[in-house]
C-alpha cells in the first residue's frame, strides 16, 4: 500500500490477528489468541489487572516482542501495513512510537534536544528537517523551554514529556503507552492524558494506552479493550465497558461508576462530566454549603513524630535548595496519614529526614523508632533466600507481621511484586519492633506505583494491620500494638481507602492538614472522582457518595 | 546527588561555543601545562583554568577539582620527596627504611614534586571545566561521522555513569534503612545488586535504542555545523596560546632546573608567557550586551557603548 494511502488512513493503525506469545522459558503464554484492530486516529484504552498481558501486547505492536525478548510467537501483527513480526523495532520506529512506565530508562542522551533528535538522526533525516521536526514536537508538547536542559535536571513529568516527544518526533501513526502516568502526580498525569487526546485529535495519531487508573483516562477514550490472563475479555465503547466490568471484574470499575452502581443509577458515567449530567437530569441537587462530615481525631494515643520548624536543604548538583521550609507536624500513634502533594513538594524528603537520611538544616524532628520503605522495594533485597535476609527471632517476627512466614525458603526474585514489597518492609521493620510491637512509625514512599486495584486492596489491608485498626490476623499471637503509618502517595483514590488524615505539601510547606474526607473533597486535583462528581464536603468514597445520593434522591 | 563534573547547559560563552572551539581553547591550556615545567608558567595555567571555569559558571566543578588536584599535588610532593634522594639541600634525614633505604628529604625533590603536582592539578581543573561546560552530546555527534557506533557507545556511557552513581546512592540508602535484625549488607552483595541493576538498565536502554531506530541502516546525514559567535574568540585565544608557548620555549622561557640545585628562570620571555597564559583565562568572559533605549526621534541609541556613543547620546539629549 502506498505511503499516501497509509497516511490517509486506508490501513488500520494496528491489526493483530490470532496472536499468541510465550516469553522464553515461561510456563504460561503471555498472550493467547489475541485479535484486535485499532483504526487510524482512534484512542483505545487497554484495561486489565497486573500480568494480564497488556504490556506484552504493546511490546508486540512495536516489535520488541519477539525481536528483543525472544520467545515463541504465532499469529499476525501489522502496524501501518508493516509486518511487525518480520520487521524489527527499528524498522517500525517510523510508524509506531512507544512510551514505557519509567521515563528514566527511556532517555539515552544528555540533553533534551539531542534526545528528541536521535530517532531522526538514526533515520537519516537531513539537519534542516530534523531541526524543524524537533521544534514542532517541542511546541506541540509545550516543552520548547526544556530543549537546552540537561535530562537529569528534569522532573518526572518533564522527563515523561521528553520521552513522549522522542516517540512522536518521527510522526508515527500509532503511539503505544504503557502506564505513562504511574509515576506522575495528579496534575502531571491529567495533563499528559489530555495532551494525548489533543495530539490524537489534531495530529490524527492513533493511541493505545494501557492504564490502571481508568478514571483518569476513560473519558478521553473512544474505545476500551480489557485483557485477562493473556486474552481479550472485552472490546467495546467506554460506557459498555463499565456495564461489563460491574459484573465481570468489579476491580476495573471506576469510582464514579461504582458510585452509580451502589446507588442504582444508570447509565454508568465514563467521567465526572457525564456523571454530573446524569445527576442533573435526575433532578438531584446538592445544597452548596452542606456541613462537612468532619471526623473527630480518633487517635489521642500520644505523638510518635513531632516536627517543629523543620528546614531541609538538598544539594542536587546545582545550587543548594530548601526542600522543606519550616514544617510543623505531629503524628499520633495508630494514625494513618496520607502525605500528598505534587512531584517535588517535599514528601519523600520529609520521610527520609525522619529516617535519618537527611540532616535538618534547622528546626527539630523527634521520632523514637521508624521503619521506612522507599520507592524501590527491590533495593532492599540482596540475598537469594527470604530467610537469609532476616536474622533471629526479631527477623521472624517482622516476617510474621507482613504475613510472609511461609515464604522463608523462597528466592525473593520468585515472589510476586506485592510479596517483594512486603518482604522489603519486613527488612525495614526487623529489629525495630519492641518485642512483638511495631515501631512507632512505619513510612511508605509511593508504594502503589504500577499496582492494580486488587493489589492496592491488599496494601490497604496491610496498612490496616500495621496501624492496629484492621483485623490483624495474628494479633492474638503477636500481641502487636499499632504503629502510626505515613504513606507518601499521588494516588487520591488509594488515599481515600486507607487514610484517616491527609497532609498536603506544596513547595516544602504544609498547605492543608486535616481529616481525609475533608481534604480530599475540597479541591480539584487532590480530590477523589466521587468528590468531584458530587462536590459534597466530606464525601469521597463511592460508598459515602451512594449513601448521600440515597438521602438526596427525589 | 548530581556529580559536580556533570555537564550543565548554561548561556555562557564556553557552553555556547562549538565543541571544537571549546576543546581547542581548553586543549591549548593543557598543552602549555604539559610543555612547561616552570612553576610560574604552570601557576599561570592554573589561574587561567580556574578563572575560565568560574567565568563559565562551573564553580562547583572547579572547587571539587581544586580540592582533588591539591590533594594529588601534596601526595606527589610527599612521594617524590621520599623516593628521590637527589639534590644538594637536605632538609631532613629520616634514616633507613626497609624498602626505600636511606631517606634524605631534599629541597630540590620537594620543588620537583611541586612542579609535577601543580601540573597534575592544572590538568585536573581543565578536565573538570571541560566536563562541566562542554556538551558531550555535541562532542560525540561531531565524532559520529568518524566512528558512529563508538560515539554512540560513548554517549550511552556518559549517560549511564551518573545513572549508576544514582543507583548506588539509592542502594546505600536502602542498606542504611534496613532494620538492625536484617542481615547485614556487605560490599559484595551490594556490588552484585548494583551490577544486576546496571544490566537491567542496559537492557532497557538497548530496547529504547532499538525503538529509536538504532538498527536502521539509513545513511547517516552530515551534521549541521554548530557554530557560535564565540567560536572565533576561542580559536584565536587557542592559537595565541600555542604560538606564544612555542615561541617562548624557543626563547628559553622554560628555564627550570631542580637537580642538583633549584634554578627557576624568570626572564622576560617567561614573564610574558605567564602573563599571556593567565590572561587567557578571561576568554570565557561574557561581555554585557549593549542596552538600547529609543531616542526621542524613535531611533535606538546605545546607552552603554563607547565614549563616542555616550557623547552622541549627550548631544541628542541636549538637542531635545
Amino acid at each position: 500500500m502506498s505511503e499516501l494511502a497509509i497516511r490517509r488512513g486506508a490501513a488500520p493503525a494496528l491489526a493483530v490477528r490470532g496472536l499468541s506469545y510465550a516469553y522464553p522459558q515461561a510456563a504460561q503464554p503471555a498472550l493467547e489468541d489475541v485479535s484486535l484492530e485499532v483504526a487510524p486516529g482512534e484512542f483505545v484504552l487497554l484495561a486489565g489487572r497486573s500480568a494480564s498481558g497488556k504490556s506484552t501486547l504493546l511490546k508486540a505492536a512495536c516489535g520488541l516482542v519477539p525481536h528483543f525478548h525472544g520467545g515463541e510467537i504465532e499469529g499476525e501483527v501489522q502496524v501501518a501495513d508493516l509486518d511487525a513480526i518480520a520487521a524489527g523495532p527499528g524498522e517500525l520506529a517510523t510508524a509506531v512510537g512507544y512510551l514505557a512506565q519509567d521515563p528514566e530508562t527511556q532517555v539515552v542522551s544528555t540533553t533534551v534536544a539531542a534526545e528528541i533528535e536521535l530517532p531522526l538522526e538514526m533515520r537519516g533525516d537531513e539537519p534542516a528537517d530534523r531541526a524543524r521536526a524537533v521544534e514542532e514536537v517541542a511546541l506541540a508538547l509545550a516543552i520548547p523551554h526544556l530543549l537546552d536542559r540537561s535530562v537529569d535536571t528534569l522532573s518526572g513529568g518533564e522527563l515523561q514529556r521528553v520521552a513522549l516527544a522522542a516517540a512522536l518526533v518521527t510522526r508515527p501513526r500509532l503511539i503505544l503507552l504503557d502506564e505513562p502516568t504511574s509515576q506522575l502526580d495528579p496534575v502531571a498525569g491529567d495533563e499528559l492524558i489530555w495532551l494525548l487526546r489533543r495530539l490524537n485529535e489534531e495530529w490524527g495519531v492513533a493511541v493505545l494506552l494501557a492504564e490502571h487508573r481508568l478514571e483518569r483516562c476513560l473519558a478521553a477514550a473512544d474505545r476500551v479493550v480489557a485483557m485477562e490472563a493473556g486474552r481479550l475479555s472485552f472490546d467495546g465503547a467506554p460506557a459498555d465497558f463499565l456495564a461489563w466490568a460491574r459484573n465481570a471484574d468489579p476491580a476495573l470499575e471506576t469510582p464514579a461508576a461504582r458510585l452509580f452502581s451502589l446507588a442504582g443509577i444508570d447509565p454508568l458515567p465514563i467521567g465526572v462530566r457525564a456523571a454530573r449530567q446524569t445527576l442533573r437530569g435526575m433532578g438531584v441537587a446538592h445544597p452548596p454549603n452542606r456541613s462537612s462530615r468532619r471526623v473527630s481525631d480518633p487517635h489521642p494515643q500520644g505523638p510518635v513524630l513531632q516536627v517543629k520548624g523543620l528546614w531541609v536543604e538538598l544539594d542536587r548538583g546545582e545550587d543548594p535548595r530548601d526542600v522543606l521550609k519550616g514544617i510543623d507536624l505531629t503524628i499520633q500513634r495508630g494514625e494513618r496519614v496520607a502525605l500528598m502533594g505534587r512531584n517535588g513538594a517535599g514528601k519523600s524528603t520529609l520521610l527520609r529526614t525522619a529516617a535519618g537520611l537527611h540532616p535538618p538544616a534547622a528546626g527539630k524532628l523527634t521520632v523514637d523508632s521508624i521503619a521506612l520503605l522507599t520507592q524501590n522495594p527491590g533495593d532492599y533485597l540482596v540475598r537469594e533466600r527470604v530467610g537469609d535476609e532476616l536474622l533471629g527471632d526479631e527477623g521472624m517476627a517482622a516476617l510474621r507481621v507482613v504475613g510472609l512466614e511461609d515464604k522463608i525458603d523462597a528466592d525473593p526474585r520468585d515472589l510476586s511484586g506485592g510479596e517483594r514489597q512486603r518482604l522489603a518492609l519486613a527488612i525495614a521493620l526487623a529489629g525495630r519492633m519492641k518485642g512483638e510491637n511495631l515501631p512507632d512509625l512505619v513510612a511508605l514512599d509511593e508504594p502503589t506505583r504500577g499496582m492494580d486495584h486488587a493489589r492496592k486492596g491488599e496494601l490497604v489491608d496491610l496498612i490496616d494491620r500495621l496501624s492496629g485498626n484492621g483485623a490483624f490476623v495474628d494479633r492474638e499471637a503477636t500481641k502487636s500494638t499499632g504503629a502510626a503509618v505515613v504513606v507518601a502517595t499521588h494516588d487520591v483514590e488509594f488515599a481515600s481507602e486507607f487514610a484517616d488524615r491527609v497532609v498536603l505539601l506544596g513547595d516544602g510547606v504544609v498547605i492543608a492538614d486535616g481529616p481525609m474526607a475533608e481534604i480530599l473533597s475540597g479541591g480539584w486535583y487532590f480530590a477523589t472522582e466521587v468528590a468531584r462528581v458530587l462536590d459534597l464536603p466530606g464525601v469521597v468514597t463511592p460508598e459515602q457518595g451512594a449513601a448521600a445520593l440515597r438521602e438526596e434522591a427525589p | 546527588m548530581k556529580s559536580p563534573f556533570a555537564y550543565q547547559p548554561r548561556s555562557r560563552p564556553l557552553q555556547l561555543a562549538s565543541p571544537s572551539a571549546a576543546v581547542a581553547y581548553l586543549g591549548a591550556l593543557a598543552v602549555v601545562a604539559f610543555l612547561y615545567s616552570n612553576p610560574l608558567v604552570l601557576a599561570a595555567a592554573g589561574v587561567a583554568a580556574v578563572v575560565a571555569g568560574l567565568l563559565a559558571g562551573a564553580r562547583r566543578a572547579v572547587e571539587f577539582a581544586l580540592k582533588m588536584g591539591l590533594s594529588l599535588a601534596v601526595l606527589v610532593v610527599v612521594v617524590n620527596a621520599l623516593v628521590v634522594n637527589r639534590g644538594e639541600t637536605v632538609v631532613a634525614r629520616l634514616g633507613d627504611f626497609p624498602l626505600l633505604g636511606p631517606v634524605d628529604v631534599t629541597f630540590e625533590a620537594i620543588v620537583a614534586g611541586l612542579s609535577m603536582g601543580l601540573r597534575a592539578a592544572v590538568v585536573l581543573v581543565l578536565g573538570a571545566v571541560y566536563s562541566a561546560c562542554v556538551d558531550p552530546d555535541r562532542v560525540l555527534r561531531a565524532l559520529r561521522p568518524l566512528a558512529g557506533r563508538s560515539a554512540l557507545t560513548a554517549t550511552l556511557v556518559s549517560r549511564l555513569v551518573p545513572v549508576a552513581a544514582a543507583d548506588a546512592a539509592r542502594l546505600r540508602d536502602a542498606a542504611r534503612l534496613r532494620g538492625p535484625s536484617a542481615a547485614e549488607v556487605g560490599k559484595a552483595p551490594l556490588a552484585r545488586r548494583l551490577l544486576a541493576g546496571s544490566l537491567d538498565r542496559a537492557v532497557d536502554v538497548a530496547a529504547t535504542l532499538e525503538l529509536r531506530g538504532y538498527s536502521l541502516k539509513a545513511p547517516r546525514p552530515r551534521n549541521r555545523r554548530s557554530r557560535s559567535r564565540y567560536d572565533r574568540r576561542f580559536y584565536a585565544v587557542a592559537a595565541l596560546l600555542l604560538a606564544a608557548a612555542v615561541a617562548a620555549k624557543a626563547l628559553g622561557a622554560d628555564d627550570f632546573q631542580t637537580y642538583p640545585g633549584v634554578e627557576i628562570g624568570l626572564g622576560p620571555a617567561t614573564l610574558a608567557l605567564s602573563a599571556i597564559v593567565a590572561l587567557s583565562g578571561l576568554a570565557p568572559l561574557r561581555r554585557k550586551p549593549k542596552r538600547h533605549r529609543p531616542a526621542a526621534d524613535g531611533t535606538k541609541t546605545a546607552l552603554y557603548g563607547s565614549k563616542s556613543s555616550r557623547r552622541q547620546e549627550r548631544r541628542e539629549v541636549a538637542r531635545v
